[in-house]
């Protein structure tokens, strides 16, 4: 009843391949994006912003890179984090070199050099592919991890060799940096994270998003019906280190402030490919929903015990978060292997047959 | 659906009682890591600087009669985490304890806008002695370039250190780097080969490659940063090559009684410079003892009570105390703000009388602050690993710090400008 698609008809092709097909989602876009842009600034406080908002979009944006390699072009890769560092610092050069440069615009322009370390990094995978080229792309991550760390040039010879986002201001507002406000650098999250979002969700409906999925679910096949797999592959490997990059970028410039290289190490890489795998592979709402639990879940199950007034250390409270999140995991992953996306698309199924279930 | 009722209305109690609760305090939180890859030395200062908040609330209410709230708030070491807790719980915060130089670095910025002190005891950015320029920021009682200055000191005394050959084995990470600006000035100035050997993150505990480099340059010393499992992995290393111990000398932060333990008498001789000392005779700790241990309100232990790291917590919740008492002095108000917090941290005078009077006796340097000097450099004792335990093995070591005033304000400015605009102590003279 919920989702009553009766009634809905199509009449022409343009109709029925339409990004939604049934009303209801559309709607239910429209609430999540009302809520997004107009509730959550308004109602957040600063703790918010900082600790779910701003990371839980940075994050789905990153998973969204890696999902576009791993769930739409098959290509595994394990140097997630390395990539986004390869934004941030590029986006820090940028606008040291260049202060006048608009934040946007240096942020977006961050992700081409990305592309580019991640292209040359996926050339490999034209010659190897699954844990092989995960492999590969650890080479990466170790590599640019320690490029991060020798070349001082790229944090300019700072004795402490962290890289420290200065104020940059647009319009006459801080977007970045300490004196920044947070409701500004939200918004700057949400309109590149939403403008991505978008054009990712119009390049896996595409063209390419279709040699993407052929790609991944078999080359040889793919190849045979005229797919340049080279094409397919690299152009994976650019937009994905793309997106990545721009979410590096993000993820110091508008959130942390200040970044080491030993922050793009793996277990940053990992805790990327857990949004995605955990959210679902081969999805674009998965990105978020995996987010929020990684990201969101811990920060929420550590407030719970003071709001109920039950007096328990932080340490334990620590601990305690561990094991629930890692249960949450495992129990999510048994009920949904295809992961979150999986089972709201289920859910979704089940309330447009119900109340008359087959 | 009623149980859920239930719940809820008990939350909501729980909550304004809670809130209730909260109005008559000092709330001084501290982000503490007792979870983690460096839960080892953060359990024991952290229980340090809880048993001293519990003695003083239980002995004497509070300070100035409103009991100190230490809460914390676990970071696990992680600066995610970190800046997590720190959102949380600046709103009422009268001050904020990092316990990390990332992230010190990452919250440094912001507490100048959001006008909360931070207090690093030994830790951080060592340019925040210009108490000018990072006027939120203290890192009593002594930096990390007190540390390398006292250091290079102390082996200068035992002999010239012209033609001398000094290793410095630190952590390739911000804290390890801290120092080098000092020590490449030392080394030019007095005439030293300065060899830099870094050990990544992930070498921590396994640092061959390392320890192969020391044996094959055959340095006169080796001076330490370390942190963590780095310690007990170096100085493990440094008994394999059978380094003499007593040239190896490490920043305060690798003098951990228990990294020390694993070689117990193998290690004799290994030295660690440090502003805190444990006295178990001083009156301070009777106090402790009846007021907190047997009252069963602390985490510690025996063996943890008498290392260097449970005395060092304990120090810093003192010279945090004293700045409440500053200031509470000086506003003629007990529930002091965040700002008059500051002005208690920027006049602390800690005589010789006054650590007597606290009953921290030879448990830390006298020292004093000032506007201008948010360091105190306090100066140090070398420490000397006997076997079984650290003892005192010089006088006071005071630094020099005229020799690298200049360059921390140098940096300082730097780092203003980097971060403009960046708001300044105008009324701050000398």
């Amino acid at each position: 009843m919920l989702y009553r698609t009766a009634g809905q008809f199509k009449t022409s092709y343009e109709a029925d391949q339409a990004l939604f097909p049934v009303k209801q989602d559309a709607f239910l876009l429209g609430v999540i994006l009302l809520l997004a842009v107009v509730v959550f600034p308004l109602t957040a406080s600063e703790f918010t912003f900082q600790t779910l908002l701003i990371p839980i979009l940075i994050y789905s944006l990153t998973a969204l890179g890696l999902n576009i390699l791993t769930g739409f072009a098959g290509q595994l890769s394990l140097g997630t984090a390395a990539f986004m560092g390869v934004g941030a610092y590029a986006c820090y050069k940028m606008i040291t070199l260049m202060p006048w440069m608009n934040p946007i615009i240096a942020i977006l322009l961050s992700g081409v050099f990305s592309a580019g370390v991640g292209v040359a990094f996926g050339i490999p995978s034209l010659r190897i592919k699954g844990f092989y080229l995960a492999i590969a792309t650890l080479a990466a991550q170790f590599f640019l991890v320690w490029l991060f760390e020798k070349w001082a040039w790229l944090y300019n010879y700072n004795a402490s060799g962290a890289i420290q986002v200065p104020n940059l201001e647009m319009f006459g507002t801080y977007v970045a940096g300490p004196q920044a406000n947070s409701i500004v650098q939200y918004y700057v999250v949400l309109f590149i994270v939403g403008l991505l979002t978008w054009v990712c969700i119009n390049l896996t409906r595409g063209n390419l998003g279709r040699t993407w999925k052929a790609t991944r679910d078999m080359d040889i096949a793919a190849e045979l019906i005229g797919i340049n797999l080279m094409k397919s592959k690299l152009t994976a490997f650019a937009v994905s280190s793309y997106v990545i990059g721009v979410s590096g970028a993000l993820f110091v410039f508008m959130w942390r402030g200040a970044a080491e290289p030993n922050l793009f190490d793996i277990p940053l890489s990992f805790r990327i490919l857990f949004i995605a795998i955990i959210g679902g592979l081969g999805s674009i709402l998965g990105n978020y929903l995996g987010a929020i639990l990684i990201v969101g879940l811990p920060v929420v199950l550590n407030l719970v015990p003071n709001a109920l007034g039950i007096p328990i250390s932080s340490a334990t409270v620590e601990h305690l978060n561990i094991m629930i999140v890692g249960s949450l995991i495992v129990f999510f992953l048994i009920v949904e292997p295809h992961g979150l996306a999986q089972l709201w698309r289920l859910i979704r199924e089940k309330l447009i047959i119900w109340p008359f279930p087959h | 659906m009623k149980h859920f009722t239930k719940l809820a209305v008990a939350a909501a109690i729980a909550g304004v009682t809670a809130g209730a609760a909260m109005a008559q305090e000092l709330y001084a939180p501290n982000l503490a890591y007792r979870t983690g890859p460096f839960a080892a030395t953060g359990i024991p200062l952290m229980n340090g600087q809880a048993d001293y908040l519990t003695m003083l609330n239980a002995r004497d209410g509070g300070v100035g009669g409103v009991p100190v709230n230490g809460e914390e708030c676990e970071t696990g070491y992680s600066t995610e985490k970190g800046v997590e807790c720190y959102e949380k719980t600046k709103s009422k915060a009268i001050v904020t304890q990092p316990w990390s130089t990332g992230i010190t670095l990452q919250v440094l910025p912001k507490t100048n806008v959001d006008e909360i002190p931070i207090l690093a005891p030994g830790y951080g950015f060592s340019p925040m002695m210009d108490g000018k320029t990072f006027q939120w920021a203290f890192n009593t009682p002594s930096g990390y370039w007190d540390a390398a200055d006292m250091i290079i000191q102390y082996i200068e005394g035992q002999g010239d250190l012209n033609g001398k050959k000094i290793a410095f084995l630190h952590l390739d990470h911000p804290f390890g780097k801290e120092p080098l600006p000092v020590l490449e000035a030392a080394a030019e100035a007095k005439g030293f080969t300065l060899l830099p050997i870094p050990v990544g993150l992930k070498e921590m505990q396994n640092q061959s490659a390392q320890w192969l480099q020391v044996r094959r340059e055959r340095p006169d010393y080796v001076v330490m940063w370390g942190w963590g499992a780095m310690n007990a992995g170096a100085i493990t290393e440094a008994v394999k090559t059978k380094f003499p111990m007593e040239n190896m000398l490490g920043v305060w932060w690798s003098g951990h009684d228990a990294d020390l333990a694993i070689v117990g008498e193998a290690g004799k001789g290994y030295k660690s410079i440090s502003w805190s000392f444990p006295n178990m005779d001083a009156p301070v700790m009777a106090d402790i003892k009846k007021h907190v241990i047997d009252a069963g309100l602390s985490q510690t232990n025996d063996v943890e009570m008498q290392g260097v790291f449970y005395s060092r917590g304990l120090v810093i919740s003192a010279i945090l105390v004293e700045g409440i008492t500053a200031a509470q002095a000086e506003f003629g108000t007990a529930e002091i703000s965040a700002e008059q917090l500051r002005w208690g941290l920027e006049n602390i005078n800690l005589t010789e009388e006054r650590i007597a009077e606290l009953g921290l006796d030879g448990m830390v340097p006298p020292f004093s602050t000032s506007c201008s000097n948010h360091t105190g450099h306090s100066g140090g004792w070398m420490l000397e690993w006997d076997g079984a335990k650290f003892v005192k093995v010089s006088d006071l070591l005071k630094p020099n710090v005229e020799g690298y005033a200049a360059l921390a304000a140098e940096k300082a400015a730097e780092y203003a400008e980097a971060n403009a605009p960046w708001a300044v102590n105008e009324n701050c003279g000398g």
